[in-house]
């Protein structure tokens, strides 16, 4: 009963009213960045750090906290309702939800991915209440073997998310590798394909190379389409969910959860699959697969909870033992550091109050989420009336302000309008940027963990096989590889038979 | 279309020229009377990203220099290629003291040895105005590693050479030129493995995936009193005050070895002298040490609760008196 006597703690702290109200400030703040295409949390919780430092600390963490899940929220509304995927994790709600919003069903595309994400905040802050401890201690058994092994299944179901064929998936991924390439060597401090570009040392962004290939391509896409070049292409039905989407998706939303929950303790880019992996999991799943991509509700759903639950639950390293799992953990370390907090494992101990009330409002928050953005739906929604003359220069301007914003670069800017028209190239060839995308997130990640286990293991290859959690991934990854290439070798045998 | 270009045109014209009156008259005044400096606000750029230890201070002393010179101090973070690129955009700032560089040991003394062209000369486009705070590193050992001081990781280090692995936050970072210098005065082999970034390699570390780190305080120390890692020793010239009982690695082993981490303010070649003085005044570490002692005003006791923070992670700020930015020292 230790938990009880704890949440109450949190709750005490959480549920006064100055706390609700920067809890309330948080998500608001964290809403609308998320909706501004490209400009992110970390850039939003930088400038604010300062002006925090009268606040007492813990309400200060609340309300950064709010602003990170707050934007989490936010991005999957531009995601939905004009492609443009502002973090690696809302690109494949593009995928069914922008499908939907064509299909004038918005509303219910970001119903639902409200609600997945509030039942899927309330789940993980309920885990992250209870064993935040023991899950910590996984983080320290995926050393560089296991991390190269994941991202070796987190690939293979990148095939999966791919609804056209299977050889430009591929294509797709050996290319977003390759991109992926740019930049200093971690290993070796090498710049590979920098061009003697100074702004290129460091990679090129995702959210450049997502804007460019999902939000510019899809707006050059449409203007080409003379008759009709509104966003939406049907009558908006309903706003809300019908009882039959609700069917079709509490499953999504609870196995979203739970892929979510899990991907985000690991540091080092879990968070970042967790979206791909619910995505790819609802399309395994799926009686008939081929409704993915042209508007299926369960695509939203799935990876929306995956989404929100990693969000709460990568607050457990740095809650539990101070280690960030991402730049906005990092951030948050900060913000502890100005508070005089020293973040570490000790903090839940010495400072039960922060921890617990930290946990509380995270609830709290989500709440909050919901009640101000079920009534906005009908806002977002009225938003793609706009006639396109407008709405389409507006989304570019927004987006070329988020992307220069990211490093306050010109390059950035001029890189995404590259990869804008390269995208347009892709909508004409029919190859799907999502697999580009995952194989451009996940290569980097891939080939770092992969020279460093050998590296570790003084060149000896059998370590991935050895070592447990890793071969386990290996045998996952050799799995799914089976079930997605066989009935698509059955199907060409089939067609070889006919002829 | 012709009319509305030529209305398009003729106001945009005289705007023009206002603008360009009053960049000339900014100019003028800027030029002829550093004593009303600043009238605007003041900007400093952090070449690295949001969040991080240079980010921290630069935001801190921002505050401390905005009460002191009643005037906006604004940070602009400008990352990439190693600090270069932000450094860089300093140095051809103009020199009017509006802009300033929070540099460190990286932009101002690793990376002109690391990097095969540099934008920038670190000595000649600068003009230092103050060095801010320092930190040493800390050597610190996953628990599992029998070595209970220096002399014990050296003799370990001989007796299996390459067995043992040191992490770092990444090529050319202190953590790694402070493994380098140690086997190099050690003679001793230890295989150095990059992360990106300080958090992963810690994680690996107190993960027992490798066995040695010369950490950034910070990170590690939290780590040290859970039990998760043995601290051996601090790599600074002198003991940290946080880690009174540790000795540094000169004393434990290896006399005369320093590496030290640090953060310095610099301004752009040409400055006027008049400025820098103003600077090096209100930006002193005295001034910041009043701060801990005695915050002025509300935001100055947030502050100053930040500054603690700091100090008890082991940074030092630098007094004004004790030392100057020195030139980098070419020897790394």
């Amino acid at each position: 009963m230790e938990l009880l006597a704890n949440l109450q703690l949190g709750f005490e702290i959480a549920l006064t009213l100055q706390n609700i109200l920067y809890c309330l400030v948080g998500v608001f703040l964290g809403t609308l960045i998320g909706v501004l295409p490209g400009i992110g949390p970390v850039a939003t919780i930088a400038m604010l750090l300062p002006a925090t430092f009268t606040l007492p600390p813990v309400s200060a963490l609340i309300m950064l906290a709010g602003i990170y899940y707050g934007a989490q929220y936010g991005g999957s509304t531009t995601a939905i309702l004009v492609n443009l995927p502002g973090e690696a994790s809302s690109v494949v709600t593009c995928l069914d939800g922008y499908a939907m919003a064509r299909q004038g069903r918005a509303g219910p595309a970001l119903a639902i991915a409200a609600l997945g994400s509030f039942f899927a905040g309330t789940v993980s802050t309920l885990i992250l209440a209870m064993f935040a401890p023991p899950l910590a201690e996984i983080a320290f058994k995926f050393g560089p073997a296991e991390y190269f092994s994941l991202m070796v299944l987190g690939l293979i179901a990148a095939i999966v998310l791919a609804h056209g064929s299977l050889i430009n998936a591929i294509a797709m991924i050996l290319l977003g590798l390759l991109l992926g390439l740019v930049g200093a060597d971690t290993n070796t401090g090498q710049f590979r394909f920098t061009f003697g570009l100074p702004q290129l040392t460091d990679g090129i962004g995702f959210v450049v190379v997502a804007m460019g290939l999902f939000g510019f391509s899809e707006i050059i896409a449409n203007l080409e389409r003379r008759a009709k070049r509104e966003v939406v292409m049907a009558k908006i039905t309903s706003l809300f969910p019908t009882r039959d989407d609700l069917k079709a998706s509490w499953k999504a939303v609870l196995r979203g959860t739970g892929i979510g929950a899990l991907l985000g303790i690991l540091p080092g880019g879990g968070a970042t699959l967790g979206s791909f992996a619910a995505y790819a999991l609802e399309k395994k799943v799926a009686k008939d697969p081929t409704r993915f991509g042209k508007g299926a509700i369960e695509g939203v759903a799935g990876p929306e909870s995956a989404n929100n639950a990693g969000a709460q639950t990568s607050f457990i390293p740095l809650l539990t033992l101070g280690i960030p799992t991402n730049a906005v953990m990092a951030l948050m370390i900060g913000a502890m550091t100005i508070h005089g907090i020293t973040p570490g494992p000790q903090v839940m101990t010495e400072r039960p109050e922060l921890f617990w009330g930290m946990i509380a409002s995270m609830w709290i928050g989500n709440l909050l989420l919901v009640v101000l953005n079920l009534p906005l739906i009908g806002i977002w929604v009225k938003l793609l009336s706009v006639p396109y003359r407008i709405l389409y220069p507006a989304i570019l301007l927004f987006s070329c302000i988020g992307v220069y914003s990211l490093n306050n670069s010109a390059v950035d800017v001029a890189l995404a309008l590259a990869f804008g028209f390269l995208g347009y190239l892709f909508i004409k060839f029919d190859c799907e940027p999502a697999p580009l995308l995952l194989g451009f997130v996940l290569g980097p990640m891939m080939e770092e963990n992969l020279r460093r286990a050998l590296l570790l293991s003084r060149g000896d290859p059998t370590v991935f096989v050895t070592r447990p959690l890793s071969l386990a991934l290996l045998v996952a990854a050799a799995a799914l590889l089976v079930i997605v290439v066989v009935p698509a070798v059955r199907r060409k045998r089939a067609e070889a038979f006919q002829e | 279309m012709a009319e509305f270009f030529r209305d398009l045109a003729g106001p945009s014209r005289r705007t023009w020229l206002h603008a360009l009156i009053f960049v000339f008259g900014a100019c003028a005044a800027s030029a002829t009377l550093p004593q009303d400096y600043p009238s605007r606000p003041i900007r400093i750029i952090v070449p690295f990203p949001g969040g991080g230890t240079a980010d921290l201070l630069a935001r801190q002393i921002a505050q401390t220099m905005s009460e002191a010179l009643r005037q906006q101090v604004l940070i602009e973070n400008r990352t990439g290629a190693g600090g270069n690129i932000g450094a860089d955009l300093a140095a051809k700032s103009k020199p009017d003291g509006y802009t300033l560089l929070m540099g460190t040991v990286s932009t101002h003394a690793i990376n002109p040895n690391l990097y095969a062209k540099m934008p920038y000369d670190p000595v000649k486009d600068f003009a230092p105005v103050t060095m801010v705070a320092r930190m040493p590193n800390l050597l610190v050992v996953h628990p599992s590693v029998p070595a209970k001081n220096v002399a014990e990781l050296i003799a370990l280090a001989k007796a299996r050479p390459g067995a043992l692995a040191f992490a770092s936050a990444g090529n050319g970072t202190t953590q790694h030129l402070a493994g380098e210098l140690f086997k190099k005065m050690a003679g001793v082999d230890m295989i150095h493995v990059p992360y990106k970034g300080n958090a992963p390699a810690v994680t690996d570390l107190v993960g027992g995936q490798v066995q040695v780190m010369f950490d950034n305080i910070p990170v590690s120390l939290q780590q040290v009193r859970a039990g998760k890692l043995r601290a051996l020793a601090v790599t600074g010239p002198v003991r940290s005050p946080v880690l009174q009982d540790l000795p540094t690695v000169a004393e434990a082993g290896l006399p005369g070895y320093s590496i030290t981490s640090w953060f310095g303010l610099y301004a752009p070649s040409g400055t006027s002298p008049q400025i820098i003085a103003r600077l090096k005044k209100v930006h002193s570490g005295d001034i910041i040490i009043a701060h801990l002692n005695k915050p002025a005003s509300d935001t100055g006791r947030g502050m100053a609760q930040g500054l603690q923070a700091l100090v008890d992670q082991g940074f030092s700020f630098v007094r004004l008196d004790a030392s100057d930015v020195r030139p980098p020292q070419k020897r790394i």
